[in-house]
Formats: structure tokens, C-alpha cells, sequence
């Protein structure tokens, strides 16, 4: 049987907005296992970034049980949480998010300082990591002066230089051009198959969907069942 | 934290035009703040030199302007701890058109006896034997001879204000004291005494007095005001530092006046970094949110931004004490004002003070926007455009 890195139980998300209070996300459960690729899919607004943020334990639910990697998110602290994404998850972004003041070399290197590796280690592992995604050459080059693809395939190796059992994308392709975001997509599957990884990926496009193993649907909120898809979802 | 130090670094230089006028504006405030620090520091608290240390000025009670009696002069030398004492008569007049750059001090004095007083003044032996041996002979500071290129032999005219008279002198020294005496002039007591009528004769407006040592300065200063206690002008003795800060005060409340220079300086330049730092913390707020998200927690967080205001204070704290020392050094070399400004310097403790003033700004202007950035929820962060 294979092991459960993530598992929710009801897990909803609640947002105050004047008197009102909307839920962003309702009742989710969902179990996934070591070694999926899961793409969670849905309209705008149907909660998957929202998700995808609880799991990371980005943000804090509002109710409901939320179990990642064997830990229960809702009883750690800020900082422990801290710790705790710094050692386990790797986050990707839509919009990049490298540091422009930093060389690629160094915006990998980010995460490892909060270890206690010593500078000469985190490099080398720094370097491998942007070797792995075809960036050996540009260690020195800052965000601006890479392309877009080149710029996700960085914040891939920030994503991976501390060999996180979890990596979380959120549309990782979506400011990327045709070719570029099939480079993307296919590290992913790479790191997924190869590496072992788990991957849950938030997606708008049927395309990079079908690189996962696996694909879950929001709407409204909800969660659907396995192999449901929304109403009038035509992709 | 210094493996962060490289990022804080480069987060503090990041935006070049701001952080060149920020460490401008912090350098210049901090170079004013060290430069009133030190004349504060040299006006009141640095140490009396061992030349002065052994100096007290004998003076009228009731005001530098009431003159005491010739006839003391005797009496004072006989107090217990007194190993000389002499007329010490400011002359006051103008010289030349009076200009401003054409002031200086002028005394007159007992000549035989001006350089046991004044041990430190230095000038070579055939220029003192003709001082001491003319009547008209006068000896110039150093640094009055320069400015007003004054040489041995030259005749000068002082006319007289408070005294009635004008006296024409003959300068036959040019003396080295490497104190605010580089800018005065010493000549003949008894030729400006001869030159008065004689109902406006043997009165002094001070003397001046070189004790055995500056432990007997207590002792002396009473010894000498007992003496005169029932004499009809009584006398007021004080230690020549306590003289020219009495100068000082006679332009109002010096300290309170610099004080209250420094407080302003200090609240000003809080106000302008707290507002950079503010600036720069919410132009980064997005980059806060990905840190987060990479597991920096906000204690890290707090110490980045509160790190890179540090940097940038006392990066600007040391560029101004810097400024600060170049701008004492020329105060030292320029004219005195009459204030002895000779141990004018920014001293380590001077130093120390602005830095940790310098870090303080940092600090204090930076910890309300990092704290905030740091306590701010990620998503709330990476929602924000940059």
C-alpha cells in the first residue's frame, strides 16, 4: 500500500469580506500518495489555489483536518511551519518570484542558507540543481537577463535544491510560451518519475494536465469526485 | 546572520539613486551631529591640557569689565601654591579697519614674566631678548603673523577703545604655542600703563597665575579670594578653562543650545530614513511573501530588512563622522573666535556616539514596516505588485 503524503478531511477556507464571509474552499477531502502527479483543475475562483495553499501551509484553514507529510499543519507554529516548508515543499510560481537582485546561482542557493550547509556545500549543490534543469551556464546571470522559460526553469531548481519530498506548482505555465512550458512540464514529469517526487500542480490548461498521472477538479469550492468534471467544463 | 549578510547587502544597494541620497543625507546630519558633539566634548569635557592645568585667572567679583588694583598683584604672589603671577590686561581696540579678519587678541603683560606663565609658547632666544628689552616690542601668535602677514620689524598701530590711547608697536617675535594664543598678541604692560593718565592708571582687568600644581588649584583659588574678601574690590579666581568657558556663556546657553542642535539633527534624519526604509520595505513586500514561502520565518525576515537599514545608517554614520573629522581639522586651523578650539577633534568616544546614534536611526526607523512586513500573512504578500 502505498504511503499518504497528503491527506485532507473537510478541509474548507473561509474568507471575511466586509460582513460577509465566503468560502473559498468546502468540506475538501482528498488523499494523495507518495508519487503521484496530481493536477488539480477547475474555473477561476473554484478554490484550487486555495488548496494548493493549505497544503503548502501557506495560508491557514478555516476548518476541517489537514495531514502533509505526516504532520498535522493546523497544530505548528508560524516558525515551525517555516522549517517545516523549508525541509519538505517546493514551491513554483506562475510569475517566477526570483529575487532580481540575485544571480540564478544565488536565488537557488536561497533556500539552503536556512540550513546549515556550509557556503562551499550550498553552492555545489546550488550549481547541481541548476545543471539539472540546463542552467549550468547561466549561474551568474540575474532574472533579467533570462528568459521567462529559463526563469521558471531557476525558480524549478530553487524548487528542488533542498530535495524536498513535496513540490507544489502553481500554473507553472502560465506565463510561459508554447515550447518553453513543455520544457517545464516535462522536468516535472521527470522529477516526478526519476526522482520520485510528489507533485500537485494547479492548472488551467488541459495540456499541462495531461502530464500528471492523475487529475482532480474544483468548482465552486468543491472538490468533485475522482473522474468528475464541472458542469459545461469543455476543455 | 552573516551568511545572509551578501543579501542584506545587496538589498541595501539595490536601488542606487536612493541609497547615494539616503547616505548623503545620513552622512551630512551625522557630520553635523560629530562636529557639535566634538566642540560640545572640547568645550566642556576634554581634558585640561598640563600647560593650562597649572593656570588660574584672578578677576574682578563683580564682572570682567570692573578692573581690580595694581596694588593686588604683590599680594597674590604671596598666597601659598602661587609660583607667579601676572597682569593679564586685555586691550581690546582694533587694528587696522577692524575687519573681522583682521581681529585678534591683544594683551598686556608683565614680558619677563609672560613666559614663565606660559611655558608652552615657543620662539628662538634672540627674538625674545629683543621683546623683553624694548619698550614698544611686541610678540604676535603664529597663526595672526600668517593670516596677516606680519613680520619681524613691522610697526603696528592699536587704537585704543577702552583704554584712551592708541599704542604703536614693533613686532620683535613671532611665537609657537599650538593653542588659541597662536592668534594673540603680548606686549608691554608698563608702556600701555605710562601712556594713560594718570588718574586711569595701575588698574588691571585681570591677572593671571602659574601654581606649583593643578592639585593645589582648590587651595589657591581660596587663598587668594580670602585674601581680598574684605577689600573693597573682591576678587573672582577660577581655573583658565572656567575663564574662557565663561566667554562661552556670555552667548547664552551653549550646551542646551548644541543639545538641542543634536536632537534636532538626530529626530530630522530619523524622519528621513524612516520614510526610505518604509519605502523600500513595501516595494518589496511581494519578495517578503517568497521568502516566506522558501521558509524564511519572520524572525529571519525581521532581521533582513531591520539588517539592511543597518547597513545603510552606518554606512552613512561612518562617511559623517569622517566628514566630521576633516571638518574639525579645519575649525583647528582656521580662526578660534576666541575659543580655544585646539583640541577640537572627534574623539573615539565622540565616534562611538554617532555610530551608535547612526545604528539607533537604523533601528528605530526600520522596525515598525519590517515588523509589519514580517508579521503579514504570504498570500497577503505575493497578492501585492511590485
Amino acid at each position: 500500500m502505498s504511503e499518504v503524503v497528503i491527506e485532507t478531511r473537510n478541509l474548507t477556507k473561509e474568507f471575511a469580506r466586509d460582513e460577509f464571509r465566503i468560502a473559498a474552499l468546502k468540506h475538501a477531502s482528498i488523499q494523495i500518495n507518495k508519487g503521484d502527479f496530481v493536477a488539480l483543475m477547475g474555473p477561476s475562483g473554484s478554490g484550487k489555489s486555495t488548496l494548493l495553499h493549505l497544503i503548502a501551509a501557506m495560508d491557514r484553514p478555516s476548518n476541517g483536518d489537514i495531514r502533509v507529510l505526516g504532520e498535522d499543519l493546523r497544530s505548528l507554529s508560524d516558525g515551525a511551519i517555516a522549517r517545516w516548508r523549508n525541509a519538505h515543499v517546493g514551491f513554483i510560481f506562475q510569475s517566477f518570484n526570483l529575487l532580481p537582485v540575485l544571480t540564478a546561482l544565488e536565488n537557488v542557493e536561497l533556500p539552503l542558507k536556512l540550513t546549515r550547509m556550509a557556503k562551499s556545500e550550498r553552492t555545489a549543490h546550488a550549481t547541481k540543481a541548476l545543471q539539472l534543469v540546463g542552467l549550468g551556464e547561466r549561474l551568474t546571470h540575474t532574472p533579467r537577463q533570462l528568459s521567462g522559460g529559463q526563469e521558471q526553469r531557476v525558480a524549478i531548481a530553487r524548487a528542488i535544491v533542498t530535495d524536498p519530498d513535496l513540490i507544489l506548482a502553481d500554473e507553472p505555465t502560465g506565463n510561459l510560451d508554447a515550447a518553453s512550458a513543455r520544457d517545464v512540464l516535462e522536468m516535472l514529469v521527470t522529477l516526478n518519475k526519476e526522482f520520485g517526487k510528489t507533485i500537485v500542480m494547479v492548472t488551467h490548461d488541459p495540456h499541462s494536465a495531461k502530464s500528471a498521472s492523475s487529475v482532480r477538479y474544483l468548482e465552486k469550492g468543491e472538490l468533485l469526485p475522482p473522474g468528475a468534471k464541472p458542469v459545461d467544463w469543455d476543455a | 546572520m552573516i551568511r545572509y549578510l551578501p543579501l542584506v547587502v545587496k538589498n541595501a544597494i539595490r536601488n542606487r539613486r536612493r541609497t547615494a541620497l539616503t547616505l548623503v543625507s545620513v552622512a551630512t546630519s551625522l557630520c553635523l551631529l560629530g562636529t557639535l558633539m566634538a566642540l560640545y566634548r572640547s568645550f566642556f569635557y576634554s581634558e585640561t591640557p598640563e600647560y593650562q592645568a597649572h593656570r588660574l585667572i584672578v578677576r574682578n567679583k563683580v564682572s570682567l569689565a570692573n578692573p581690580l588694583r595694581l596694588s593686588y598683584l604683590p599680594l597674590i604672589r604671596k598666597v601659598a601654591g602661587v609660583q607667579e603671577a601676572t597682569i593679564y590686561q586685555f586691550f581690546a581696540g582694533s587694528y587696522k579697519d577692524d575687519t573681522p579678519s583682521e581681529s585678534f587678541a591683544r594683551f598686556a603683560v608683565e614680558s619677563e614674566r609672560l613666559f614663565r606663565i606660559f611655558p608652552e609658547f615657543r620662539l628662538s632666544e634672540e627674538e625674545k631678548y629683543a621683546f623683553l628689552h624694548e619698550r614698544t616690542a611686541a610678540i604676535v601668535g603664529i597663526k595672526t603673523a600668517r593670516s596677516l602677514n606680519m613680520k619681524l620689524g613691522d610697526r603696528v598701530t592699536l587704537r585704543g577703545d577702552i583704554f584712551p590711547v592708541n599704542v604703536d608697536l614693533i613686532i620683535r617675535g613671532i611665537f609657537q604655542a599650538g593653542t588659541a594664543d597662536d592668534e594673540s598678541m603680548y606686549f608691554h604692560y608698563d608702556y600701555l600703563n605710562e601712556s594713560l593718565r594718570a588718574g586711569e592708571r595701575d588698574t588691571v582687568g585681570a591677572f593671571i597665575v602659574r601654581m606649583d600644581g593643578p592639585e593645589s588649584a582648590n587651595a589657591v583659588i581660596k587663598g587668594i579670594d580670602d585674601q581680598f574678601r574684605n577689600a573693597p574690590l573682591q576678587t573672582k579666581t577660577e581655573t583658565e578653562k572656567a575663564f574662557q568657558l565663561s566667554f562661552l556663556a556670555m552667548l547664552g546657553n551653549v550646551k542646551a543650545f548644541l543639545l538641542s542642535i543634536c536632537a534636532a539633527v538626530t529626530f530630522t534624519i530619523l524622519l528621513v530614513t524612516g520614510n526610505t526604509m518604509a519605502m523600500a520595505v513595501r516595494e518589496r513586500t511581494r519578495e517578503v511573501g517568497v521568502l516566506k514561502t522558501l521558509g524564511f520565518t519572520p524572525g529571519i525576515i525581521l532581521g533582513l530588512l531591520v539588517g539592511e537599514a543597518l547597513v545603510l545608517s552606518l554606512t552613512g554614520g561612518l562617511l559623517g563622522m569622517g566628514l566630521a573629522a576633516l571638518a574639525c581639522a579645519v575649525l583647528r586651523s582656521g580662526p578660534s573666535f576666541g575659543a580655544d578650539l585646539s583640541q577640537l577633534a572627534v574623539a573615539p568616544s565622540v565616534i562611538a556616539i554617532g555610530l551608535g546614534i547612526s545604528l539607533m536611526i537604523g533601528f528605530i526607523s526600520s522596525l515598525i514596516p519590517a515588523f509589519t512586513a514580517s508579521r503579514r500573512p504570504i498570500l497577503e504578500s505575493l497578492r501585492v505588485n511590485n
